[in-house]
C-alpha cells in the first residue's frame, strides 16, 4: 500500500502552487467544442461545461460516439478544442499542458504497453516521462495493485485484468491528484470489476484522489460515481447525481387481475400507467395507499405492489427520450 | 538537458530491447555472407586480382581484410541500407500511434517536441550503430578470410582515382565510413521520420520513403534521362553518395562540408515538417 507520503505530497504541491486546500474545483471544463473534419459534420462536442470537485468520483456517461473519448482527449491535451478550455488543479491544459499533466494520471481503454518488456520495465519507461520515480515507491505501488509476483514477467504474458492493474499502477506513478479513466472496466471479468472499483474507492477515500470515469456501463457508473454528466451526440443532456434531480413521480409495479380496470382508476386519481411494463407512475407527494384503496373499492384485485427505486438506467433513458423528443 | 538524456536512455533501451530491431543486423550479416560467396567465385576472383594488380601491385598484399571489408560494406549498404533505415525510422512514431502507446506517453508531462527530438536522435543513433555493426562485421569477415594486415585499396565509380593506404591508416579511413554514412542517410531517415509523424500507417511511411528515394536515384542516374544530368545537384541521392569521400586518398573537405550542409539541411527540414504535422494532430484512439 502506498504510504501516507502521498497525501502529504499532494497537499504540499497544491500549497506550492498557491492553491492550498481552498481549491474546490479540481477539473473545470469550460464551453468546450470540437468538430472533426469539415464544417458540415456534426460536432463531436458542443459547448460542454462541467466541474469536478476535489475528492469526487465523477462519471462521464454516454453511448458510443457520444463524445466521451474526445472530451477525455481534450482534458489530456491530446485533442485540441475548437473553443473552450480545460483546467486541472487551476492549470490550463491548453496553455500549460506539461504543468497540468504533472497532477494527472490516465488509463485508456484496452491498455497497451510495450509487450516485449516486463511490467517493471514498462513502469520505468513511462515514469521516466514524469521525471522518474524512486524504486521503493514503484515497489509499493506494484504491491498495492497486486502485481508483485508477475511484475518481472513480460507484458505479453499478462491477462487483461493484469494489464489493467499495470495501467492503474502507471497512472498512479508519481502520485497524481487527478485520475482520468477511459472505459477502465471494459473487458474485465466480474472479479476484476469489483477489485478495480475497490481500488478507486481506496484512492478517493484514503488518498483524496479526484477521479473522472468515462464509461458507457450504466451499472458501473451507478455503483462508483458521486455525480455524472450524460452526453448525447456531443451535447450535455444531464449533470447531477445518479438518481436524477427532482423526481416528481415514483414508479410502482402492480400485479392485478385487470390492467384495463386499473388504468381507468389510476387515470381518475391523477396517475399514469405504462401498460407494457405493468408500472404505475404516482405522485411522490401522495401515499400509494390512496390508490390501492381506490382500486379495491373499484373491485380490482390487487395481488402485489412493489415500489421501484429509480435507477441510472431510468434516468439515462429519460434524458435520452427527452433529448430525442426535443430534436 | 538531463531530462532529455534520461528520456533518450529509455527510448534506446526500448528500441534495443525489441527483437525486430535485430532482424536488420541479422539480415546484414546474411547478405555479407552472400557477397563473400559471390566474391569467391573463380571468375570474380580473377577479375578482382587483375584489377588490384593493375592499380596497386601485389594482389596478396592489397586484397586484405580491409579491402574485402570495404567491398562487403559497399554491397550490403547499397542493397539494404535504405530499406532497413526507412523501416526503423518510419516505425518510430507511427507504430507507437498504431499500438496505442503514444497516448500513454503523451498523458505524461512531456511536450510533443521533446518526445519527437528524443525519437529523432534515437533514429540517428540506431543508424550509427547499424553502420558500425556492418563495418565491424565486414572487417571481421575480411580478416578471417584474408588475415591481419596488408594494404587497403579502394575504388568506386564516384572516385576520380584509386586510394591506397597502409594497414594502420586504412583502419582509420575504414572507420570514418560509418560516420559519413550516418550523415549521408540523414535525408532518408528524416523523410521516413517525417512521414511517421503524420497520421499514417508505419508500413506506408516505409514504402513511400523507399519509393521517393528510388525515384530520385533513377532520375539522377538512369541513362534514359540524360537531360537530367545537368540538374544532378538538384537530386538528393547523388549527395547521399558523399560517404565515399571518406575513402578518397585526400578527403575533399570543401565538398564534404558543402554536401553535409545540404544533407543536414534536408534532414532538419524533414524533422521540422514532421514536428509541425505532429504538433497539429489530434491524438485519438
Amino acid at each position: 500500500m502506498p504510504t501516507g507520503m502521498w497525501r502529504r505530497s499532494c497537499n504540499f504541491r497544491l500549497a506550492a502552487d498557491g492553491l492550498g486546500d481552498y481549491l474546490i474545483e479540481m477539473l473545470t471544463v469550460s464551453h468546450v467544442s470540437k468538430r472533426f473534419g469539415r464544417g458540415d459534420k456534426p460536432a463531436a462536442l458542443d459547448d460542454l461545461s462541467f466541474t469536478v470537485n476535489k475528492g469526487e468520483i465523477f462519471g462521464l456517461l454516454g453511448h458510443n460516439g457520444a463524445g466521451k473519448s474526445t472530451a477525455l482527449g481534450i482534458m489530456l491535451g491530446m485533442v485540441y478544442p475548437d473553443e473552450g478550455e480545460v483546467s486541472i488543479g487551476g492549470v490550463s491544459v491548453q496553455k500549460q499542458r506539461e504543468r497540468a499533466m504533472r497532477k494527472t494520471g490516465a488509463i485508456f481503454e484496452a491498455p497497451n504497453f510495450y509487450d516485449y518488456l516486463s511490467g517493471w520495465r514498462n513502469l520505468q519507461v513511462l515514469t521516466a516521462f514524469s521525471g522518474g520515480v524512486a524504486k521503493r515507491e514503484m515497489e509499493e505501488m506494484v504491491e498495492w495493485v497486486g502485481l508483485e509476483d508477475r511484475i518481472q514477467d513480460k507484458v505479453n504474458t499478462y491477462s487483461h485484468g493484469m494489464r489493467q492493474r499495470l495501467a492503474l499502477a502507471q497512472a498512479l506513478l508519481p502520485r497524481p491528484e487527478m485520475l482520468l479513466l477511459d472505459e477502465p472496466t471494459d473487458g474485465l471479468d466480474p472479479d476484476g470489476i469489483v477489485e478495480f472499483r475497490k481500488h478507486l474507492f481506496a484512492l478517493r477515500n484514503d488518498f483524496g484522489v479526484t477521479i473522472l470515469l468515462n464509461s458507457h456501463l450504466l451499472s458501473e457508473v451507478e455503483k462508483t460515481c458521486d455525480r455524472i454528466v450524460i452526453l448525447r451526440k456531443g451535447h450535455k443532456v444531464y449533470e447531477g447525481n445518479c438518481r436524477g434531480l427532482e423526481q416528481e413521480r415514483d414508479n410502482y409495479h402492480f400485479e392485478v387481475d385487470s390492467w384495463q380496470a386499473l388504468a381507468g382508476v389510476v387515470e381518475k386519481c391523477g396517475g399514469r400507467t405504462r401498460k407494457d411494463e405493468r408500472i404505475v407512475e404516482w405522485s411522490c407527494e401522495e401515499d400509494i395507499a390512496i390508490l390501492v384503496s381506490a382500486l379495491v373499492e373499484a373491485g380490482v384485485k390487487v395481488r402485489q405492489v412493489t415500489k421501484l427505486e429509480a435507477s441510472l438506467e431510468d434516468l439515462y433513458m429519460k434524458v435520452r427520450g427527452e433529448k430525442e423528443g426535443g430534436t | 538537458m538531463m531530462e532529455f538524456f534520461r528520456l533518450l536512455k529509455w527510448e534506446l533501451f526500448r528500441m534495443y530491447a525489441r527483437p525486430r530491431t535485430y532482424i536488420g543486423f541479422a539480415v546484414f550479416l546474411a547478405v555479407e555472407g552472400l557477397v563473400l560467396f559471390l566474391l569467391s567465385r573463380p571468375r570474380v576472383q580473377g577479375a578482382l586480382q587483375n584489377w588490384i594488380e593493375k592499380v596497386a601491385g601485389g594482389f596478396d598484399q592489397y586484397f586484405s581484410g580491409l579491402t574485402l571489408g570495404f567491398i562487403l560494406v559497399g554491397g550490403t549498404v547499397f542493397l539494404l541500407g535504405a530499406p532497413f533505415l526507412s523501416l526503423v525510422c518510419g516505425d518510430i512514431v507511427a507504430k507507437e500511434s498504431e499500438d496505442g502507446n503514444l497516448r500513454l506517453l503523451l498523458a505524461r508531462p512531456v511536450s510533443r517536441l521533446k518526445l519527437l527530438m528524443v525519437k529523432y536522435v534515437s533514429c540517428q543513433i540506431y543508424a550509427l550503430s547499424l553502420f558500425l555493426f556492418i563495418s565491424s562485421s565486414a572487417l571481421a569477415v575480411g580478416i578471417i578470410e584474408r588475415g591481419w594486415g596488408g594494404g587497403y585499396v579502394v575504388m568506386t565509380p564516384e572516385m576520380p582515382r584509386v586510394s591506397i593506404f597502409e594497414w594502420g591508416q586504412g583502419v582509420g579511413r575504414f572507420y570514418l565510413m560509418p560516420l559519413f554514412l550516418v550523415v549521408s542517410y540523414l535525408p532518408l531517415t528524416s523523410f521516413a521520420f517525417m512521414l511517421s509523424c503524420m497520421r499514417i500507417k508505419p508500413a506506408a511511411a516505409t514504402i513511400i520513403t523507399l519509393a521517393v528515394v528510388m525515384a530520385d536515384f533513377v532520375l539522377a542516374n538512369f541513362p534514359l534521362f540524360p537531360l537530367f544530368k545537368e540538374y544532378r545537384d538538384w537530386f538528393v541521392t547523388p549527395r547521399m553518395q558523399m560517404w565515399v569521400y571518406s575513402q578518397y586518398q585526400d578527403i575533399p573537405w570543401p565538398r564534404v562540408i558543402e554536401n553535409w550542409a545540404w544533407l543536414i539541411g534536408i534532414g532538419l527540414t524533414g524533422f521540422v515538417l514532421g514536428w509541425m504535422s505532429f504538433e497539429r494532430r489530434d491524438i485519438k484512439s
